[in-house]
C-alpha cells in the first residue's frame, strides 16, 4: 500500500512540474502572462518562510527572543549589507543554532 | 546554486530522521527522496501517514502542496518546450523551487547544461541528506526538533531580498507573507498556492498602477 503512495505521489509531482513544458499543450504566453508569472518566485519564496518565522505550534510568536524571528532578521540585515547568498546563508544558519 | 544546496543539507537531514522517527523503513524513507523528490510534499505526507491518513487524502494534500510547480512550469515553458523529450521530463522532474528560483528570467541567459548540472547536483545533495537523516535520526533523539527548517529560512531570505527591487515586487511578497500566515492559522490546506497567487496578483497590479502613471 505505502508504495502505491509513493508512486502515485511521484506520478502528481511530475505531472505538476512537466506539464507546461509540453509543447504539444495549445498555450501562448503573451507578455502580460509572462510579467504575471515573474512574480511567482518571490511569492513563493514570501509564502513558505512566513509560517516558519512567525508561527510557533500554530500561533503567532511575535517576540523578539523567537530564534526563528531573531535568525531571518539577521539574515534580512546580512543580505543587504554584504549583498552574498552564501555568507549570509551560513552565518544566520550558525546564529540560530547556537540561540536555539 | 551552491547556496541552495548547503541549504539544504539540514532540510534533508529532517525529512530522512522524520521518516525513521514516524514508523517508515529507511528504504522507504530514502526512495520518497529518490523518486518523488520534494521536500514539502514529503514531510506533509510522512506526517500525515503517522497520524493515519487514507491515501485518497494523503493524495489531495500532495497535489495542493505541489500545485505551485505548475506555475513553475508555466514560467519555464518558453526556455524548455523546444527541446528534445528528454530534456524536457528530465529538467521537469528536477524543477523544485529552488532549481527554479535560480533560474534566469530571459531566455537568452537560459543554459540547458547549467540547469541540469544545478538540478542534478541539488537531487544528489537532498538524497545524501535523507540517508543522513536515517542514519543520525535512529541513534540521535530529538534530530527533528532542534529547528532543521530554519535553513529553509535562511536561504530562501539570501534569495527573496535581491528581487525586492520595486513596489510591486515589495507588495507581492508582503500579501504573500500575510495571506500564508493567514491560511496557516486557519488550517487551509492549499493556503500556500493561495498565497503564491495572491502575492502574484497584487505584484501584477502595482506593477499596472504604476505602468498606466507613467
Amino acid at each position: 500500500m505505502y508504495w502505491v503512495l509513493l508512486i502515485l505521489m511521484a506520478v502528481i509531482v511530475f505531472i505538476s512540474r512537466y506539464l507546461f513544458l509540453e509543447p504539444k499543450l495549445p498555450l501562448k504566453l503573451n507578455n502580460e502572462v509572462l510579467r504575471f508569472l515573474s512574480y511567482s518566485a518571490p511569492a513563493v519564496l514570501a509564502a513558505v518562510i512566513a509560517p516558519l518565522v512567525l508561527l510557533d505550534n500554530g500561533e503567532l510568536n511575535l517576540d523578539p527572543s523567537n530564534p526563528y524571528l531573531l535568525g531571518a532578521i539577521t539574515a534580512v540585515l546580512l543580505m543587504l549589507i554584504t549583498k552574498n547568498t552564501l555568507l549570509t546563508a551560513v552565518a544566520s544558519m550558525t546564529l540560530f543554532f547556537v540561540i536555539n | 546554486m551552491i547556496p541552495l544546496i548547503i541549504a539544504v543539507l539540514p532540510w534533508g537531514v529532517l525529512v530522512g530522521a522524520y521518516g525513521v522517527e514516524s514508523g517508515l523503513s529507511p528504504i522507504e524513507t530514502q526512495a520518497l527522496s529518490l523518486v518523488v523528490f520534494a521536500g514539502t510534499s514529503q514531510l506533509v505526507a510522512i506526517g500525515m501517514i503517522q497520524a493515519g491518513a487514507g491515501m485518497a487524502s494523503v493524495l489531495v494534500t500532495t497535489l495542493l502542496i505541489t500545485s505551485r510547480h505548475l506555475l513553475y512550469s508555466m514560467s519555464m515553458r518558453n526556455k524548455v518546450k523546444d527541446l528534445p523529450l528528454r530534456w524536457r521530463t528530465t529538467l521537469g522532474f528536477l524543477l523544485t523551487d529552488e532549481l527554479f528560483v535560480n533560474s534566469p528570467e530571459k531566455k537568452e541567459n537560459f543554459n540547458k547544461w547549467y540547469a541540469l548540472g544545478g538540478g542534478l547536483s541539488f537531487y544528489i545533495a537532498w538524497n545524501l541528506a535523507t540517508l543522513a537523516g536515517i542514519i543520525a535520526g535512529a541513534s540521535i533523539p530529538n534530530l527533528t526538533t532542534i529547528g532543521l527548517d530554519f535553513a529553509v529560512v535562511a536561504t530562501f531570505i539570501a534569495i527573496l531580498v535581491p528581487m525586492i527591487k520595486s513596489q510591486s515586487a515589495f507588495a507581492c511578497i508582503s500579501v504573500s507573507m500575510a495571506i500564508s500566515i493567514y491560511c496557516e492559522l486557519q488550517g487551509i490546506q492549499a493556503g500556500l498556492l493561495i498565497a503564491i497567487l495572491a502575492g502574484m496578483t497584487s505584484g501584477y497590479f502595482i506593477y499596472r498602477v504604476k505602468r498606466s502613471e507613467a
